[in-house]
């Protein structure tokens, strides 16, 4: 997934532009809304949250910036608002440097997990605040970091330090099984 | 089942999950519209009962016809109910996103957002809940103040009704702030975070 593709014109219309897009961008959209919703009823009402979001804003679209990070961050918006509306979760979500410095053991959705590699991945990102989820889905969909700082408003450094987390805890949870994370 | 062992690396295992869902069609996204509409007139209809029920409650306490101290107690209900909901509802009770969401960044977005649900947090309070809290203890005043006058303390019937509407005060103003902190502190969070 690059972020070079060609722009649209304004001139297109609204409902080719999401088309393109949809077709485009749907599994990463559908990836994006595993990274905030666990369950799957609830999950399929965010996608299509998002998707009607992503129609409405292209009446806007002015190719201020790419379509990639227009799109992703109208995604991790409305899963941001999804998840703020929920009191009750917002309160027990961590940060990476929470999640980092907290022992594997202490964690207690790594200890009961006995889901796949997937299930633990998602637990593991669906635990953290809003902001780290949107960073570690956009490293996790391969992004640089100015792409990253571009979705998130973060700073270079910010993005970077971030990511050195991100890595720290993905290789300390995963590497256990005998699995490798790069 | 598929195979979702990590094979190689968490970013090839995360990019290559099943997909779950169908793909979106015009038609859904404009049927998805008519609900988020349908969503937002019934949260409206929501707030409006509690201003509803102020309103009732005042009117009772007025057609009672007690003294004019009171009445004037229960007009001001209605008129704070009133204005309450038109200022509720002028532009920010809505379950959509503002029309700019994706022109801010990630950071910028989750602040405007919690900032935002802080403000209906208070506004909510003052504007909603609070006549309806002066219609409640206008109304139930006049029935304490009886029962204490003509030394019979208060009847079987009040106590209840008294503990269930102090019970519901004390937990409804400790959710309230509880939830207000928990955004505070969210907000406050964020701002370190780009620090």
């Amino acid at each position: 997934m690059g972020g070079n593709e060609s722009i649209p014109t304004r001139e297109a219309g609204q409902d080719d532009l999401y088309n393109e897009v949809s077709d485009q961008y749907g599994s990463a959209l559908e990836r994006l809304a595993r990274a905030y919703e666990a369950n799957s009823e609830r999950r399929r009402d965010l996608i299509q949250e998002i998707h009607f979001q992503l129609w409405r804003s292209f009446q806007r679209y002015d190719a201020r910036c790419s379509l990639r990070t227009w799109v992703y961050r109208v995604g991790h918006n409305v899963a941001t608002s999804h998840v703020l509306r929920e009191r009750r979760i917002l309160s027990r979500l961590v940060s990476l440097e929470d999640l980092e410095q907290l022992p594997d053991a202490a964690n207690p959705l790594q200890a009961e997990d006995r889901g796949g590699d997937l299930e633990r991945l998602s637990r593991l990102i669906q635990q953290l605040k809003p902001i780290d989820r949107q960073v570690i889905v956009s490293y996790l969909e391969d992004m640089d970091a100015a792409a990253i700082g571009e979705i998130t408003g973060l700073s270079p450094a910010n993005v970077a330090t971030r990511i050195h987390r991100i890595k720290n805890i993905l290789a300390r949870r995963f590497q256990q099984g005998g699995h490798h994370a790069r | 089942m598929h195979d979702d062992s990590f094979g190689n690396d968490p970013k090839t295992l995360w990019q290559n999950q099943p997909a779950e869902v169908s793909k979106m069609t015009l038609k859904l996204i404009r049927m998805k519209a008519r609900e988020l509409h349908a969503k937002t007139r019934r949260e409206l209809f929501g707030s409006i009962a509690v201003a509803l029920a102020a309103i009732v409650f005042s009117g009772l306490g007025l057609a009672r016809g007690e003294d004019l101290a009171m009445q004037l107690v229960f007009v001001i209900a209605i008129v704070w109910a009133l204005t309450g909901q038109y200022f509720l509802h002028s532009g920010m009770w809505s379950s959509t996103l503002p029309p700019d969401a994706a022109l801010s960044a990630g950071i910028e977005f989750c602040r405007h957002e919690l900032e935002r649900r802080r403000r209906i947090f208070r506004r909510v309070l003052w504007l909603s809940a609070g006549p309806l809290l002066l219609a409640i203890g206008a109304f139930t005043m006049p029935i304490v103040a009886a029962g204490i006058r003509l030394d019979r303390g208060l009847s079987g019937k009040t106590i209840p009704f008294l503990a269930l509407l102090g019970l519901w005060l004390v937990a409804l103003l400790y959710f309230r702030s509880q939830g207000r902190r928990e955004l505070e502190r969210e907000i406050i969070e964020l701002n370190d975070v780009e620090k």
